[in-house]
């Protein structure tokens, strides 16, 4: 891969960027960096699948009266959240209340991880270093 | 299809049953823990155990605290305003 970087780095870079909203942590797997994936992967996983369990597939209806931010934001997990929007879509799994909100703060929360996980994996695959924080 | 599989996906076709009440606000431990955790993964230059689960819990912490700061700072405003 390190090899491949250098000959067509944009197309390298994209790759890590897709492979990471693809499968959270896949980037960082591509880039070898195994620990970093598998914690990545297991902690965005729990996260989104809590907040399915609390709200149901319900709470993820890209086609429904959801504001943009929330819809984008859970767009962002994986494309697992089109399919399960897709099977929700039409109001077959009506959720309300604290459910509702609780569901959505989880899934939009495993959606953000995951753009600054698939960010700092694509600046990893350019810098070649994890950038510490406040550098 | 298993039984146990078909078990296991119809639990996320159904809302939990979550009251408004003071507990409800333990659902936020879960989500500190997990920013806190994915941050560390991402910051840290080398991962070992023993370093991420300290930066980890540290960082898990002092969310909670500036919550709980936070609350209260809001709480004394709010009765300051009410007296």
């Amino acid at each position: 891969m390190a090899r491949l970087s250098k000959k067509n780095h944009t197309q390298f870079l994209l790759f890590v960027g897709l492979m990471s909203w693809l499968l959270p942590g896949a980037g960082y797997f591509v880039l070898e960096e195994r620990k970093r994936a598998m914690i990545i992967f297991v902690t965005i996983s729990l996260i989104l699948c809590i907040g399915l369990y609390v709200g149901s597939i319900g709470v993820i209806d890209l086609v429904g009266p959801a504001p943009l931010y929330v819809k984008a934001a859970q767009v962002m997990n994986s494309p697992v959240v089109l399919f399960i929007s897709h099977r929700s879509a039409g109001g077959g799994y009506p959720v309300y209340g604290w459910p509702n909100e609780i569901g959505q703060i989880y899934t939009m929360i495993s959606g953000l991880l995951n753009l600054l996980c698939i960010v700092n994996a694509v600046s990893l695959a350019q810098l070649g270093r994890i950038v510490p924080a406040g550098e | 299809m298993s039984l146990i599989g078909i078990l296991v996906i119809a639990t996320f076709t159904v809302p939990e049953q979550i009251r408004p009440n003071p507990q409800a606000m333990l659902w936020m431990l879960p989500l500190t823990a997990a920013i806190a955790i994915v941050y560390k993964a991402t910051k840290l230059p080398t991962i070992t155990a023993g370093v991420f689960f300290k930066e980890a819990a540290i960082l898990f912490g002092s969310i909670i605290a500036f919550i709980i700061i936070t609350a209260l700072a809001l709480y004394a405003l709010v009765w300051l305003i009410s007296v």
